[in-house]
Parts: C-alpha cells; structure tokens; sequence
C-alpha cells in the first residue's frame, strides 16, 4: 500500500514537471515594436510629373522616382516638392517658387483639397498663359498619381483662393477631365 | 340780348394757338389728327364762328371766359365788357376796340348775329396781360377760344431734321419744369408746364429720326410721346430762354444720354461696349524690364476707346481710366449696368521660360443648358439653375463668335499666332454679356515686346482690335 502511494506522488510529479517543461518549451517570444506605418513598405515608385512644354502652350510629362511616402500627405508632398524642383529633361517649371503643401485631404467623392503655402500666390509671375499652366501642370501631376482624384480645390495658406493672377478662378473646384 | 347757347365741349382736347405763335409755328405742322383726353380736366373754352371767313367769337363767351360782367347799351350800339378792373367796349359795325385806355383796330368790325355781339378773334391777343386776368387764346383747328391754365402755354413745336440730327423747339410762355420721362426709342415721354395751344405732326416723311410726336394724357401739364427711329443713339433735352428744346443725334456725343433698351435680349451690334484694363493699382500683371501689363492694358485701353467710337460709333466704357485696381465685383457691375454688348478684358500674357508669343482669347464655354435631361413622357425636366457667377456663358455662342472673328483679323494684321480657349476668365464673373478676355500679346516674347514698344504699336493694335470688331458687326448673321 505505501509503495503503491509513493509511485502514485512520484507519477504526479514527473507529470507536473513534464507539463512544466511543455509550458516553457513553447511559450512564444514577445513580437518587436512594429515600426512607423510610413516607414512601413516605403520604397520608390515611378511617377508622372506634368511641366510646361517650351512652346509655352502645353504640358509635357517627366518619369521620375519618388521615395514613396506612406499617407496621402506625403505623397502629395513628395509630387509637389518635386513639381517645384522643376523638370529634368525638355519641360519648364511653372509652379511658382517655394510651393510646398501645408495639408492634404481626399474625401470619398474623388475631392482632394491642397492647401499650399502662401508662396504659392506670392511668387507667381506671369499672365493667363503661366496662370493656366501652373494650375494644370499641379492637378495633371496630382491626378495621375493619386489615386481616386476627381477634383482638385486648391487653397493657399489655409484661405480660399480666389484666383492664381487674377485670370483664371480657382473659386471652385477643378475637374480633372476638365484639363486639356 | 340773347346769349347763344352753350356748346358741349368736345371729346378731344381743345387745340388753341396765340395767332402769334401760330403764324410763325404752324408751318412744322403736317397732318393733324385726333388727340386724346387729357387726364386732367380740359381748360375751359368757348367756340368761335366764322363771319365771311373770319372767326369771331361772341360777347357772351368772351365775358364768359374772362369771368366778365356784360352791359348792352343799345342807345349807342355797344358792348361794355368788364373785368376787374378792366374794360371793354365794344360798338357795332366798327372795328375799334376800347380796352381800358387803349384803342385797338381788329381786323373786322364788331358784327351782330342772332341778336348777339361778335368780335374777330384777333382781339384775345391785344387784351391786358395782368394776373386778374385771365388769358385767351385761339385754337383755330377745333375753332375754340380757351382760357389758358395757370401752367402757362406751350406753343406748336417746331421740328428740325436733318439726316443726323433732329430738333424739336417748344416755346414755352412762361417757360416751366420740363423733363423726359420715358426714354425707350417707341415711347420717349416728355412732360412740361404748360397748355399745348398748337398742332403736332401725326407723322414726318421719312428718313427721320422723330418718326411721330403726339400728346398723351398729363394729370399735369402736357405730355409728349415721341417715335424715334432705330438710328438714333443719344438725346439731349435743354432749356434757353424761353424755349426747351430736344435733340436727337445719330452720333451722340459725352453730352447726350442713351436711350432705354427696348425689345427681349438677344443679338444686337455692338452698341455699347466695355473695356477693361486688366490689373492696376499694387497689381502690375506681368513686368518685364520697365514694361508693366497694367500700363499697357491702360494705354491700349485708351486708343482702343478712340478707335471704336470712330469706326462702329459705340459708346465705350472703360473700368478704369487711372492706375488703381477696381474692387472685387466692380468691372462686373460696370458692364452690367450699362447693359454692355461687349466686354473686353485687355491683358498681356506672360510665360517665363517658354517660347511662348502672340494673342489668346479666352471665351466662356457654352455649358448652360448642355445638361442632359430626363425626356421621359409627363415629367417635367428639373429646373436648372445658372449661377450667377457664370452668367456669362449665356453669352458663349456669341462670345465665341466675336473672337473667332477678332483673332482672324488679329492674325492677319502680325499680332498672332493668335490661340482661343474656352474657359470663363476671372474678369468676366458675374458679367450678364458676350464677353473675352483678350491677352494683346506676349510680354515675356522678345519680339513682341519689341513690337508692342515700338513706335505705333499700341496704335497698330488697337486698329486691328477694331477693325475685327467691325468686321464682326458688318458680318454677324
């Protein structure tokens, strides 16, 4: 009777170790921090940045790539910092000097609203010919590589932008297939 | 004595003339109709007879008039009319008249006729004139003698055409208030002081620019409705002396006002028109060197001004004629309120960088009324409603017309390559007519420039403008 009691503990204690044993033996590893959603997949990717042709009456396209930003901010950003770095190839940099975004937003109708910086209407020079050129070779440049954009409302400096020089309203929003 | 009964008063307004004013009056007169009523109540008026083919009017209607007492003294065949403080004396078979210390020859003696006393009618133009007494005067159409209101009289009008210009002269006894009340070319209104004692012409041979002048009702006064032809542009009303006097001109000077638009909108030539030099103020456009697009559209602006004037006649506006920048809405509302066949923006284009050179004419597209609608059988379309904002691309055919017109004239004459676009422009929001934004030429364009700063450039520009402008009038359907 007492043998049979010390291998009924002893079973249960080899059993309880076993268990033990299992228990650490597959006990997961903590998973690392996850990194920053815009680090997350940035890469390069190819665009299509839209410039003046140098017959000043239309628009050329340049390929170029970006570092791919992770939100549509940075994407915006990145197109319209390279817009106003200005063309590498045969096209004429119309956006004015020192444009750079201030906030993006895409709503779920295809609007994107881009409020820029002051520069954007502080810099300009030109007539209607440069005014339209300006505004086409932006929304050409944010409409092929955005995707979803419909319209395009331009605000300067967190205002309503009447218009770029006094030609062409911008009162409203600009439809994309309204470009030549 | 037995006083002739009294006769109704006409149905139509009496028509009385001083013989003074209708000698020298009566001549303008053509064809004299029916006229209507007054809405005011017809000045009293007594009828005259004829006496061996002069009028005489008799005793009785004269005191009448006048508010006279009569007294027939038949020992020496004479009438003593009196009045206040005057006196007639009238004595049969003899053409003197006593008017209170004064002795007047009529031309016929004194007649009697059906037991009454009768006077040659001359005699209403020698009596006193005082403020007790009233005045009289001779209408010789209705054969009247009526007593003038207190508004004074206005005499036949006198009417002086010629292929430019016509003139109407009215003598006014005394001269009072006159103004125009109506000024469309169907119905032009004038309304004075004063009784009309005179004829009017029912109608002038043509060419005319008055076509027809008739009286109209008048709770005051008289009024005048005029038919002016389709010729005339501009009129002017003036007083001298004691005459007032309205002209009618084909070519209207700064002088003369316009008259009212008459008839539904639609196509029209280009009578009025509105040039606007873009930019202005702290806004200078486009800068090259020392040449500013704010000057240039201001220059240009003026010559083009000079150049419209003279070839269509147009009467030209400009939004601005100094260097300052209009307020928001201000070119809009200038071109509205003038009811502008034409607005012209006037710029120079610019575009750093590029080869760029020549004209572009932007013109509003023609989106109103493009949307597709429902056709389905007993349901009516949705109502679509035009901005306000885009009013101007109710003109866009017309728009569209006018610069297809303007760059071939443009190019033709070395200020292309010329380039339309349609977009509506900023300057042209809220404008409610066919309008363009014109870009002159290409600042940033070596070879424009030199042409534009050339001797005679603007000059040579605005020639050009005009003469597409011309050419459209000449051709447009």
């Amino acid at each position: 009777m007492r043998v049979l009691r010390v291998l009924v503990i002893v079973t249960l204690g080899i059993a309880v170790l076993a268990s033990a044993a299992w228990f650490f033996a597959h006990q997961e590893e903590p998973l690392p921090a996850l990194p920053g959603v815009d680090s997350v997949g940035a890469g390069v990717q190819s665009v299509q940045l839209y410039f003046a042709a140098a017959t000043g009456d239309s628009l050329v396209f340049e390929p170029r790539d970006v570092v791919e930003g992770g939100s549509l901010h940075d994407r915006v950003a990145s197109l319209i910092l390279e817009l106003e770095r200005g063309p590498r190839e045969d096209g004429v940099k119309v956006l004015p000097q020192g444009t750079a975004l201030r906030h993006a937003y895409l709503d779920d109708r295809g609007l994107l609203i881009v409020d820029l910086s002051r520069a954007f209407q502080q810099n300009f020079r030109g007539g209607s010919g440069a005014e339209q050129l300006a505004v086409a070779s932006l929304v050409r440049t944010l409409a092929a590589n955005v995707a979803d954009v419909r319209q395009v409302r331009l605000v300067c400096g967190g205002a309503p932008l009447a218009s770029l020089g006094g030609h062409l309203p911008l009162d409203r929003p600009i439809d994309v297939s309204d470009l030549p | 004595m037995i006083g002739s009964p009294r006769v109704p008063r006409f149905g139509s307004r009496h028509r009385g003339a001083r013989t003074g004013f209708a000698a020298a009056f009566l001549l303008a007169a053509l064809v004299v109709g029916p006229r209507p009523l007054h809405a005011a109540d017809p000045p009293p008026s007594e009828p005259v007879v004829s006496l061996e083919g002069a009028p005489y009017v008799s005793g009785t209607s004269l005191a009448r008039l006048l508010g006279a007492t009569r007294f027939w003294r038949a020992d020496v065949r004479k009438l003593v009319i009196r009045a206040g403080s005057h006196r007639l004396v009238l004595t049969l078979d003899n053409p003197f008249v006593m008017i209170d210390s004064r002795t007047v020859r009529m031309t016929g003696p004194v007649r009697a006729l059906a037991g009454e006393v009768h006077v040659p009618v001359t005699l209403v133009d020698s009596l006193p004139r005082e403020a007790g007494l009233p005045r009289l005067v001779f209408e010789p159409r209705s054969r009247r003698i009526v007593r003038v209101p207190s508004g004074g009289v206005i005499a036949a009008p006198r009417l002086v055409q010629s292929e430019a210009t016509a003139r109407v002269t009215f003598l006014c006894d005394p001269l009072g208030d006159a103004r125009v009340i109506g000024r469309s070319r169907a119905h032009f209104r004038l309304r004075m002081d004063g009784f009309l004692a005179g004829l009017l012409p029912d109608s002038v041979p043509p060419p005319a620019l008055i076509q027809t002048i008739r009286e109209i009702p008048s709770a005051t006064g008289t009024g005048f409705e005029l038919v002016i032809g389709a010729d005339a542009q501009g009129w002017r009303l003036t007083r001298a002396g004691d005459r007032v006097i309205l002209e009618i001109v084909k070519r209207p000077g700064t002088e003369h006002e316009s008259f009212a638009p008459e008839g539904p909108p639609g196509p029209r030539g280009l009578r009025v028109v509105v040039l606007d030099p873009g930019h202005g103020g702290e806004d200078a456009g486009v800068t090259v060197g020392s040449t500013s697009e704010k000057r240039l559209a201001l220059a240009l602006a003026g010559a083009l001004k000079n150049e419209l004037e003279r070839r269509l006649h147009a009467r030209v506006f400009l939004t601005r004629d100094h260097d300052e920048a209009p307020i928001e809405g201000r070119r809009a509302e200038i071109a509205n309120r003038v009811r502008a066949d034409l607005v012209l923006s006037l710029h120079f284009d610019g575009v750093p960088g590029t080869r760029a050179r020549g004209v572009t004419a932007y013109c509003p597209p023609a989106t109103f009324g493009a949307r597709e609608r429902p056709s389905l059988p007993g349901i009516a379309a949705p109502l679509e409603i035009l901005p306000w904002r885009d009013v101007a691309t109710r003109h866009a055919v017309r728009a569209r017309d006018i610069a297809e017109t303007l760059l071939a004239v443009l190019e033709l004459r070395g200020q292309g390559p010329a380039r339309l676009r349609e977009t509506l422009p900023a300057p042209l929001l809220g404008v409610n007519a066919p309008g363009l934004l014109l870009e002159c030429g290409t600042l940033t364009s070596p070879a424009d420039l030199e042409r534009l700063n050339g001797p005679g450039g603007l000059a040579e520009l605005a020639a050009a403008i005009a003469e597409g402008l011309e050419r459209w009038q000449e051709e447009r359907p």
